[in-house]
Order: structure tokens, then sequence, then C-alpha cells
């Protein structure tokens, strides 16, 4: 199995590597059979085979990026019904790393949730490589761009595959360097330019954090693996525990686009829409959340990182939201909107329920992959961003269409869509959380210490025993019972998820109507975008429709009915109003009634000029000052000192001045000091 | 022997340049050319053939010899290698050998009236391959020291004569650098030759492995103290130190680009290494009392570096700031005084140079394009103009901002690492503290490097440039860049090849665990 | 006679030459002091030779040797001030200063010390 995982890791990494460099070539060496395939031949190939032949591209960078990313679904599938079959863990390492003091291990780890995870990976990726091969088929710098997805699936799966907290950061940064580069695609726009350098730059702030969290977690476990790191929890101290989870939280608050770090996402939607689908819908945001979940048992034993993780879910759900309301981009609407659902993740996480968040990071990677996709379609056909361009699609665009209506349903929260189930156990938890005094216990499957066998030297392979001479064993614990999360942090969770729930099905049937009803009110031609487009959008459709009927025949993510009928309730109230106000007079934006807040929604609270005034022009101003500081102070020090020296030079020299008298008299002087000194002293 | 055959090969070159070549100046500068490739690639192979000769097992210097040179002051000629100078002579001979190969097409051009033959330039650079091989495999102090002073004066001439970033005052400009890095590192040396005589003296051994083993027994606290103190300032102006800096951005933006890739690459290294092989190990309780300050000191450099960085207008000024910052992690790295933060300090140095180098070779091509080095002239679009030039340019700039994956990530983590845990008997919250703020470095560093790819690579062509053709990267770049990136990313891919080789020998120098 | 008559006639004579040589603008005035002084010294040195009367009279002897020297000097001393003033038209002492270092300038850049043909700037 880890083979598996390996190779499935490795292989989009080939991919970007060959499709960076031989790209073209690769192109230019198929080109002669794409040639010979295409001419008919009487009488020879059978029908199916002469279309599927014409239609076969000379485009080597696109079969440079799909094959391989198929190959790894079929290998993550693999993964994923193997753990399905017989749930455990496997890890596996390939070397030990010496570093002076903890040595890193490259090591993979497949266990239930990293490989359903790794199959949605692996999925959203497949159909963003497919869909990009005809959205991209005019650009020319499509084979670096292909490449960069390769490496960039490569990178995410490495993150949820990896055994070993630095690999795991390494896939981290790697995401965020092929975020820059795919958002900074249409470079010749400034602007672009502008908005990937800020994703960058508000991701990298938090990895810093994240990576004094892994130096925290792992010097105090004594080593980076995640099951030693994870085994080693009930002997760490409090202090290490907390400082570890909190700073790790700036991480996933950078990734993941959670307050304070969420500025980038917005901008990011510069990049080309394929990219928003893959990056900012399903993987690399996701990302956080899925660290969080990996690590749980250690914010498990630290409560109040838990506490902190809500307070930001439940700023960043209804801020998000409410800005999604009034934007007038359809890309920045889905957005915001996919910051509010990460909020919704993290504010699962928050309560206790790792399930409840990760099957809705699943369903949520669907339907919003789902979303972005359509609207790329959509974009393709009206030739616009802009919501006030749109409208009357829904008759052009069927499949689309529908697609999509199964889409905002599932975002809106609306049975029997996926995002219905997914977000019910979420708010049912946090109103279990409200009126709890102390966690249940959290059931996992761990490495657990068993015994200590004495000192030994840095260990070989796979092998169980750690430096420190613990040897492991797997087993199901129960973990013991910590203090709860505050129960005014469960209380303002459960009360902005549920206004939220409002608000996100306002704007979602305000997107759905201002999108496809109404008459068109700009000009183009309205017809169903290329096939190879939208088939991936309607295949989407089916896991968001679907996915969420695992809920009720699952254990531990059944619904709770009577919360349930609350959000419903909330659901429907915000849809509802949207749609009595949008009936009023189909032409107009319904959100035209929040009036001079709009503007306020609009540009998210100003947080991002905030930031401009309180931390970008202060750190330019402070790079000039230095600049003038070395011209003038330190470099006027070594020069100054230049300078002194021959000034003393310089006073010395007053007496070289030519006149042979002086001189003369000098000597004269010396002489008799000479003379009386002797006569004094003798 | 191999050692000595690796010092007399480019020594012998550097002479044979003396003898007039006949032709037409075309052919000398041919001539030239070829001869320069052929001595420093077979010092290559010779450094190649010591690292092959090798014992990765053991932990001491190997390969060496020792024979007496000045016996009534107890010099001796001592050379050896271990897991600490291997990488170095490799990198070394490596970075002089693809000089040559891009001084084969590109031959910088003299400064004002007064300048430099070819013949002088190949004999130059030459001599620097001495002097910078011989202060990595020198195992005795003053033979330390010897090499130390050689490469000065080849590469005082280097920037003087055939240095200059164009404009009418050139040739002042070039001399006044070259003034200040030769007299600036002079003064740092004098400092440096103190210190040794302090330790020699008293120890009464100039052996730098017989000094080493002994961890500072029979030299007092006092004592240590100040020898480290000298010894530091002696080392810091040539790492360069913040304050102690200001040598490095002039001396980097008017040398050649030969002279720059050599002078980042290269003796940049022989300050920190000779922090790591002299300095700690040799008067521990000085290292114990000054890395504190050593940190700070380093610390600020990696953010004033990064800011100074941040506002810079010259491409060749920004990389020599940047090269401050990455020698402020390195030093920050030897000032933990642990395993961690040496073989982070040694991974650091080797990845500095790999990049830094390739960057300033960029630099240097960018420069030949587009005649000035300015950010704001360049005007942005390198990727419509010269899109190989600019990917490579993109590809530099990501390895210098510490990308997991390629060279530069590991040696600044792990020097992150080793200030969470810094040795027993220094003071962790400063340590911390020293590391957040390297942190925050680090965030700038990518700052100010995706600043300079926004500003020259992206963007629309500016119209001063729409019209201009010029090539994308050339054959003999290529040739020269390759191996460079290659490296890179082998490194940052597999670190285990240079850890492993570094680890035991730090062990063994920081007293053995 | 008393040995202190002549030894001080001989160092006020020295003391006028002293004056002289340090305070006279005019170089054969220069040179005359310095005779003055030197026959002050041949003065001192019979006297002395008188009073000790060895067998060699080395101080007479050195007197001869003394003004054969200061011959030999003034007749080169009495050419170059001819020669000084055949180029300069002067022999004001206090106006030969070919030998002082112009005004030091504290800001004049080191590395351009000299220029291409190697004057000094």
């Amino acid at each position: 199995m880890i083979v598996v995982a390996a190779v499935a890791v490795v292989l989009p990494f080939a991919a970007a590597f060959v499709g960076m460099l031989f790209g073209h070539t690769a192109s230019h060496l198929l080109s002669p059979l794409a040639r010979r395939l295409r001419a008919p031949k009487p009488g020879t190939a059978r029908r199916g085979a002469l279309v599927l032949a014409r239609r076969m591209p000379a485009n080597g960078p696109a079969l440079i990026a799909v094959l391989p990313v198929a190959a790894s679904t079929v290998l993550t599938a693999v993964l994923a019904a193997d753990q399905l079959r017989s749930p455990g863990t496997h890890v596996g390492t390939l070397t030990r790393i010496p570093t002076g003091t903890v040595p890193i291990a490259l090591s993979l780890h497949v266990d239930g949730l990293a490989s359903v995870v790794a199959f949605l990976v692996c999925c959203v990726a497949l159909a963003v490589q497919v869909y990009s091969v005809a959205y991209m088929r005019d650009d020319p710098r499509y084979s670096s761009y292909a490449a960069f997805v390769s490496l960039f699936t490569a990178a995410m799966l490495l993150v949820v595959l990896s055994g070993d907290l630095l690999v795991l950061y390494a896939g981290w940064e790697v995401m965020g360097i092929c975020s820059y580069f795919l958002i900074g695609h249409y470079w010749h726009d400034r602007a672009t330019s502008r908005a990937a350098v800020k994703a960058f730059l508000v991701t990298r702030l938090g990895d810093v954090g994240f990576l004094f969290g892994i130096f925290v977690l792992g010097m105090a476990a004594h080593s980076f693996e995640l099951r030693v790191v994870l085994g080693r929890l009930p002997l760490m101290s409090h202090t290490a525990l907390l400082a570890g989870t909190l700073l790790l939280l700036c991480g996933v608050a950078g990734k993941s686009a959670q307050f304070p770090l969420h500025t980038w996402l917005p901008d990011a939607m510069a990049g080309p829409t394929p990219i928003s689908a893959l990056i900012h819908a399903a993987t690399m945001v996701a990302a956080g959340v899925y660290v969080v979940a990996r690590l749980y048992p250690a914010f498990w034993f630290a409560p109040t990182s838990l506490a902190v993780l809500g307070v930001i879910a439940a700023i960043s759900m209804l801020g998000a939201a409410l800005a999604a309301l009034a934007q007038d981009d359809l890309k920045r609407v889905l957005a915001y909107s996919t910051i509010s659902q990460l909020a919704y993740m993290a504010a699962g996480l928050a309560v206790g329920t790792r399930d409840g968040a990760v099957f809705h990071l699943l369903a949520h990677g669907a339907f919003k992959a789902l979303l972005f996709l359509g609207a790329g379609c959509v974009i393709v056909t009206v030739g616009s961003n802009m919501m006030s361009a749109m409208g009357g699609l829904r008759l052009a665009m069927p499949v689309t269409f529908w697609s999509m209506t199964v889409g905002f349903a599932a975002l809106a929260g609306i049975p029997p869509a996926s995002g219905f189930f997914s977000k019910d156990t979420i708010l049912s938890q946090a109103w279990q959380a409200t009126h709890r005094t102390r966690s249940p216990a959290f059931h996992s499957y761990a490495y657990t210490p068993v015994r200590r066998l004495g000192p030994v030297h840095p260990p070989r392979g796979n092998g169980v025993v750690d430096s420190e001479g613990y040897s492991f064993a797997l087993r199901h614990i129960v973990h013991g019972a910590p203090p709860a999360i505050p129960s005014w942090v469960a209380w303002l969770v459960l009360v902005t998820g549920l206004a939220t729930a409002v608000v996100t099905a306002a704007y979602a049937t305000r997107t759905w109507l201002v999108t496809f009803f109404g008459e068109k009110r700009s000009d183009f031609r309205p017809r169903e975008a290329a096939p190879l487009m939208s088939w991936p959008v309607a295949v989407l459709a089916v896991p968001s429709l679907l996915l969420g009927f695992v809920g009720p025949f699952s254990e531990r993510l059944r619904p709770e009915w009577g919360m349930a009928v609350v959000s419903l309730l909330c659901a429907a109230a915000g849809a509802g109003g949207v749609y009595l106000v949008w009936n009023n007079d189909p032409a107009l934006d319904p959100v035209r009634l929040l009036g001079p807040l709009r503007p306020v929604l609009r540009a998210a609270f100003y947080v991002d000029t905030a930031y401009d005034v309180a931390i970008v022009r202060p750190v330019r101003a402070l790079a000039r000052l230095v600049v003038r500081a070395d011209a003038r102070i330190v470099d006027a020090g070594v020069e100054g000192s230049g300078r002194g020296a021959r000034r003393l030079g310089g006073l010395l020299r007053a007496t070289e001045n030519g006149n042979a008298q002086a001189y003369v008299s000098g000597l004269f002087a010396g002489m008799v000091l000479i003379v009386i000194a002797v006569v004094v002293l003798t | 022997m191999i050692l000595v055959a690796m010092l007399a090969v480019p020594l012998l070159g550097a002479l044979g340049m003396l003898v007039p070549l006949p032709g037409s100046p075309r052919r000398v500068t041919r001539l030239a050319r070829l001869y320069g490739l052929a001595v420093s690639g077979l010092t290559l192979v010779l450094s190649v053939a010591a690292a092959v000769a090798f014992h990765y097992g053991r932990r001491g210097p190997q390969l060496g010899v020792n024979v007496t040179w000045a016996g009534s002051i107890g010099l001796r000629f001592h050379l050896g290698v271990d897991g600490i100078s291997l990488p170095l002579v490799v990198l070394t001979a490596a970075l002089t050998f693809l000089c040559m190969v891009y001084t084969a097409r590109v031959l910088p051009a003299p400064a004002g009236s007064r300048g430099g033959s070819p013949q002088s330039l190949i004999g130059l650079v030459l001599l620097l391959e001495v002097g910078m091989l011989g202060t990595f495999v020198a195992l005795d102090l003053l033979l330390f020291f010897v090499f130390f002073e050689v490469v000065l004066i080849p590469m005082y001439f280097v920037i003087a004569d055939w240095g200059g970033s164009g404009g009418k005052d050139a040739g002042t400009r070039a001399r006044a650098a070259a003034n200040k890095f030769i007299l600036y590192t002079l003064l740092g040396s004098g400092f440096l030759l103190v210190g040794i005589l302090i330790v020699a003296v008293n120890a009464g051994t100039l052996d730098m492995t017989a000094l080493a083993a002994r961890h500072g027994a029979g030299l007092s606290h006092g004592l240590q103290v100040a020898a480290f103190g000298l010894l530091a300032l002696g080392f810091a102006v040539k790492t360069p130190m913040w304050p102690l800096h200001t040598w490095l951005p002039d001396a980097h933006t008017e040398a050649p680009t030969v002279g720059s890739v050599l002078l980042a690459g290269v003796l940049l290294k022989m300050g920190t290494y000779g922090f790591v092989r002299i300095a700690v190990p040799m008067a521990p309780d000085g290292a114990k009392f000054w890395a504190p300050w050593l940190g700070f000191l380093a610390v600020i450099g990696i953010v004033y570096g990064a800011l100074a960085c941040l506002a810079q207008r010259d491409l060749k000024r920004m990389i020599a700031y940047s090269s401050i910052g990455h020698m402020g992690f390195v030093l920050l790295g030897i000032a933990t005084l642990t395993p961690v933060g040496l073989n982070a300090a040694l991974f650091g140095n080797i990845a500095h140079g790999l990049i830094t180098g390739l960057l300033f070779f960029i630099a240097g091509a960018v420069k030949e394009r587009y005649a000035t080095g300015d950010l704001d002239a360049l005007g942005g679009g390198m990727l419509a103009k010269a899109p190989y030039l600019a990917s490579i340019l993109t590809f530099a700039s990501v390895a210098s901002l510490g990308l997991p994956g390629l060279a530069g990530f590991w040696g600044e983590m792990l020097a992150l690492l080793g200030a969470y845990q810094p040795h027993a008997g220094l003071p962790r919250e400063t340590f911390v503290t020293f590391m957040a703020a390297g942190g925050i470095g680090a965030v700038l560093t990518a700052a100010y490097f995706l600043r300079m790819l926004s500003k020259v690579t992206h963007g629309p062509v500016a119209e001063r440039w729409r019209d201009t053709r010029f090539a994308d990267v050339m054959p003999h770049e290529l040739l020269a860049w390759t191996p460079l990136i290659t490296a890179t990313l082998f490194i940052g891919l597999w670190p285990k090849t240079l850890l492993a080789l570094t680890d035991g020998a730090v062990r063994l120098l920081l007293g053995g665990r | 006679m008393h040995l202190v008559y002549p030894v001080v006639i001989a160092a006020l004579l020295f003391a006028v030459g002293m004056y002289g040589v340090l305070a006279r603008r005019n170089a054969i005035l220069v040179l005359m002091s310095v005779e003055l002084m030197l026959n002050a010294v041949n003065l001192n040195l019979v006297v002395f030779d008188m009073r000790w009367a060895d067998r060699l009279h080395g101080g007479q002897v050195l007197t001869l040797f003394v003004i054969v020297l200061a011959a030999a000097e003034v007749g080169i001393g009495l050419a170059l001030v001819l020669l000084i003033y055949r180029n300069r038209r002067t022999v004001d002492v206090d106006r030969l200063r070919a030998l002082a270092e112009g005004d030091p300038d504290p800001d004049l850049d080191v590395g351009a010390m000299t220029d291409d043909e190697g004057t000094r700037r």
C-alpha cells in the first residue's frame, strides 16, 4: 500500500518535471502520429475508433498532464477501497535525514482520512486538468500551466499522505509557490501579478507560525514523525501543546483563508478559473482543515486552541458570507463563499466533530469545484466576470444550469444535496457542545508507546522503534476527558452558524437568479460551453447530490433532525426573502436593498485597506529608511574612519611646510633638549 | 598528495599566464580562455577525485599531508579535508570552472584606460582559486591565514581593473569599491591574526586538529573570551555580519560577473568556515560568552538585509544585500553552538554558494542584454522578451527565498530549529526571540524577491525595449548554469547528501556525541 | 688669558650665526651665518687645543678640516643660490617651498589620489 501511495505522489511530480522541460518537444513528437491516425483509411478501423482518433490531440502537454493524474486517481481509489475494506494505518519510511538533533523521516502515512482526502484531491485535479484542455486551448503557455498544476497536485498529495511533519511542511510550501505561479498565469496584467504576490506573502506569514508550531511539537516529542508525535501527546507538557497548536493555527488561518489572513483569496480570483476551482475550492484551502483534522488529538488536549479556532471561524463565517452577498463579480462571490464554508469546517473542528468537518470538506470540495468550473463555462460564454452582464442563461446552457443549481442547493444547505447533511452534522455538534462541560471521549487509532527498550541508535527503515527507545503498537485508544471548549464559544459558533446559513442561502439564491434567470443584460451569444468543459461540471454534480446520503447511513455522521429543521428554516428564510425581492422586479439586483451598506460589504469591511495602511506602507517606509541609514550612518562610519585617518595625517603633515629654516629650528630645539637631559641626568 | 596537486595546478597555471602568448590579440584571448578552462577543469577533476577517495565513514581529516615548513615557529604545511571542508572544496572548484566556462564567451570589459589583458584576468582568477582552495584545506593556523590573505590581492585587481557598473565614472567607482573591500577586509584580518596568535602562543601549537581536540583546555576563560572576540571580528568582516557589511554592496555592484560569482559564492564562505573550524572549537568558553551577541547581530543582519533589499533599485545591489540576509541565517546557526546549528550553517553555506552564484550569473546576463541593472529601467515583461532567462531567474529567486524542495530551505529551517533549542549554556528565551525575528526575515525575503520578479519579469514589455531584439539564454550560459540548477534541485530534494557528510565532522568538532 | 674669554666669544659668534641661519631671509646671508657658526667652532677648537696641547694637536688639525669643508660647502652653496636666482628670480628662503605638501583635502577620494599619468592632483 505504501508503494501505491508513493507512486501516486511521484507520478504527478514526474509529470510536472517532464511537462516543464519537454512539453513542446512532446507535441512535436506526437503530431505525426496524430496525423496518421486522423487520415481516413477506407474500411479498416471501426467508426468509433476513427472518431476517437480524429479527436486525439497532438497536444503533448495535455497528455503529459492528464494521464499521470488519471493514474494517480486510480491508485488513490485503490488506497481508499483498501481502507474501507480493512481500516488501519500503514507507514513506510524511505530514509532518515540526520540533522544534528531530531532526525527527519522521509515517510508516508496512509490511513482512512488520508486516503479519502487524497482521492478527493486526485478527482478534482483530474477534472480540472481535463477541463483546462478546453479552457486553455488557445493559451500559448499551456504546457507550463499544466506542469504547475501537476506539481501542485503532487505537493497536495504529499501534504495529505505525508508521515512526517517537516515533509508535510515541504509539500505545504510547494503548494504555496504553485499557487503563486498559477494565479500569476496572466502575468502581463500587473494587477494579477500583485494578486499572486499577495497570495504568497499572506500565506507565507502564516507558514512561519506553522513551522514554529511544528518545531514545538516535534522537539517536545523528540521526533517529527506523525505517529510518534500523536503517540507522545500524553507525555508532553501543556505549555508545549498549547504553544504548538496555536502556532499551527497561524498556518491554518493562512492557507485556509480565515480571518485575519483571508485577504488573499478574493484577489486570487485573477487567475484562470480552473485554478480557482482546484486550489481555492477543493484542495489548497482544504489543507489547513486537513492538518487540524490530522493532528486532532493534539488540539483535543489543548482546548484553548480549539476555542481560538472557533472564534476565528465564527468571525470568518459571517463576515465572508455578508461580503459575498454584496459582490458583483461572480468569482468573487464564490471566493468569499469559500472562506465562509471553510469557516464552517473550522467551526466543526472547534466544537468537536472531526468527522463532520471532514465530511463537509469532501462535500464542499465537490460542490465548490462544480460551482467554479460552471462559473468558468458561464464566463467564457458571456465574456465577462460581472453578474451585471449575465442573465437569461437558463434555457441556453442546460447542462451548466442544472449542474450549478445542484451546486447552489448544496451551498445553501437544501436537501437532498450534500451540503445539507454536512452542515447539519456541524451545527448539531455545536448545539451539543453548548451544554456539555467535558468533552466526550475521543476515539482514534494511534500509535502509542508500549515499552522502552533502552538507548538505541537511530533506527533503520520502517522500524516501530523510535530513536528514544520506545516501541510502538497500533491501538484503538480512548483519550481521557480533558475539559471541553468554553460553552460561550460553542454558543458563538452555533448562533453565527445559523445566521450564516441564512445569509448563505440568500447569496446563493441571488447569484443563481441573477446569473441564469431574467433577460440577458449584455451582448453575447448564449450557448452551451464546449463538451470538455461542461461534462466535468456535470460529473461533479453527482457527488454533490449523492455524497450527503453517506450521512444517515453512518454512525458518526447521522443527522439530528431537530437541528436539521432549524437550519432548513434558516435557509428557507434567506432564500425566500431574496426570491421575493427578486420576483418584484426580475431585472434589478435584489442586493440593491442593502443600500449604503453595500460598499462596506463589497470591500469586506475594509480589512484589506486596514492591512495596507497598518502593515504594507510602514514596512515600505521602514525599508527606505534602512537604505538611507545604511548609506548615511553605517557606511558613514566606514568612510568617516578613512577621512579621519587622512585628517590625522594632515595634522601631522602640518610640520612639513617646506621651510628649511623651520626644519633646522626643530633640529636645534631637539638638540638643546638632549643636552639639557644629558646635563641634568648625569 | 591529491590536495597538494589540487593546490599546485592552479598555482602553476597562474604562473604560466605570466608567459607572453604569441599572436594577434584575438588569438591571445582565445588561447588564454582555453588555458583557463583547461586548468580549472583539471582542478575540478582533482577535487572530484578527492571526493571520491574520501572515506565517508571516518570523522577526522583525511587525504592530508603534514610536513615541516618553518620549524623554528612550529609552522607546518598541514593539509587535510573532512566532512566540513569537502563540500566547500568541490563547490569552489566547480564555481571557478563554471566561471571559466562563462568567460569562454564573455570577457569582462576592462574599466577605464588602465585595464588588464585577458591573460592577467585568467591568471588572477587562478591565483584566487589557489587561495580559496587553500583556505578550506589548510589545517595549520598560520597556513590558513596565509591562504586567507592570498585571495585579497587578486580579487582587488579583478574588481578594480575589470569592474564597473557603467557610466562615465565606472573606473573610479570600481577602484573605490575595490579599495574599500581590501582595506576593510585587511582590517578584519589584522584582528584575526592577533586572535590566532593569542590562541597559538598560549596553547603552544599551531595545529588546528590538535587545538580543536583540546576544546579550549589550557586557555583561561578570559583569554578565550578575548581570543574569540578578535577571531570573530576578523571573520565577521568577511561573512559579512552587520554592521561590518558595508563593503559588500559596493564590491558586488562594481565587480564583473566572474568577480561577483566568486565573491558571493566562495569568499563569503571563508568567514563562516573560519567560525566553524577555528573560533568555535578552539575557544568554546569565549563562544558561549559571545554567542548571544553573535545571534543578535545575525538576526539584525537578516531583517536589515531583507528591508534594504525591499527598497533597492539596482538588481546586483539587491542580490548583494540578500547575501547579507542569508549569511545572517548561517551566523544564527553558528551562534546556537549546537550540532543542528552548525549543520545548518554548513548547509546554508553550500546552498548560498550555488544559488547566489547562479543569481549573479543571471544578473550579469541581464546587464549584458539590457545594458542596465536598474529595476525601474528594466521595465518588466522579461517573460515575454526572453522567457527562458526569466524562468531561470524565477527559479533562482524562488530557491533563494527558501522554498522547500530547493537547496535554500534546509539551511534556514535548521538554523531556526537550532535557535529554538540552543546550547544548554545559552539563554533560551533570547534565542527563541531570534528565531521569531528570523521567521519575519524569511517572510520579508519572500517579499523582496517577489517584488523584484514582479518588476522585472511580469507586466507588459516597456516602451523602450519593445523594438530591441536580444538573444534568450545562449548555449555557453546554459552550459554554465545547468550544473548549478541541477545541484540546487538535487540537494534540495535529497538533503541527506550534505547533512550525512557534515553531521559526523560537526559532532567531532563540538565535543563528540 | 683665561679660557673663558675665547669660549664666550665663540659662543656669542655661534649664537649670532644660529640666529642668522634661523631668521634671515636672504639665502646668501644664511650661508654667511653658517660660515659664522663654523668659524665659532674653529675658534673653540683652537682654544682648546692650546689648552690641552696634545701631541697630535687634534684641535688644530680638525680646524684645518673644518676650514676646507666650509670652503667647499660655501662654493656649492653659492652656486646653488646663483641657479635658484636665475630660475626663480628670488633668493628669499621663505618663498622656496617646493618641498611642501599641498593642502590635505579630507574629502579626496582615496581611489583617485593620482590620475592616470601619475601626477598628483
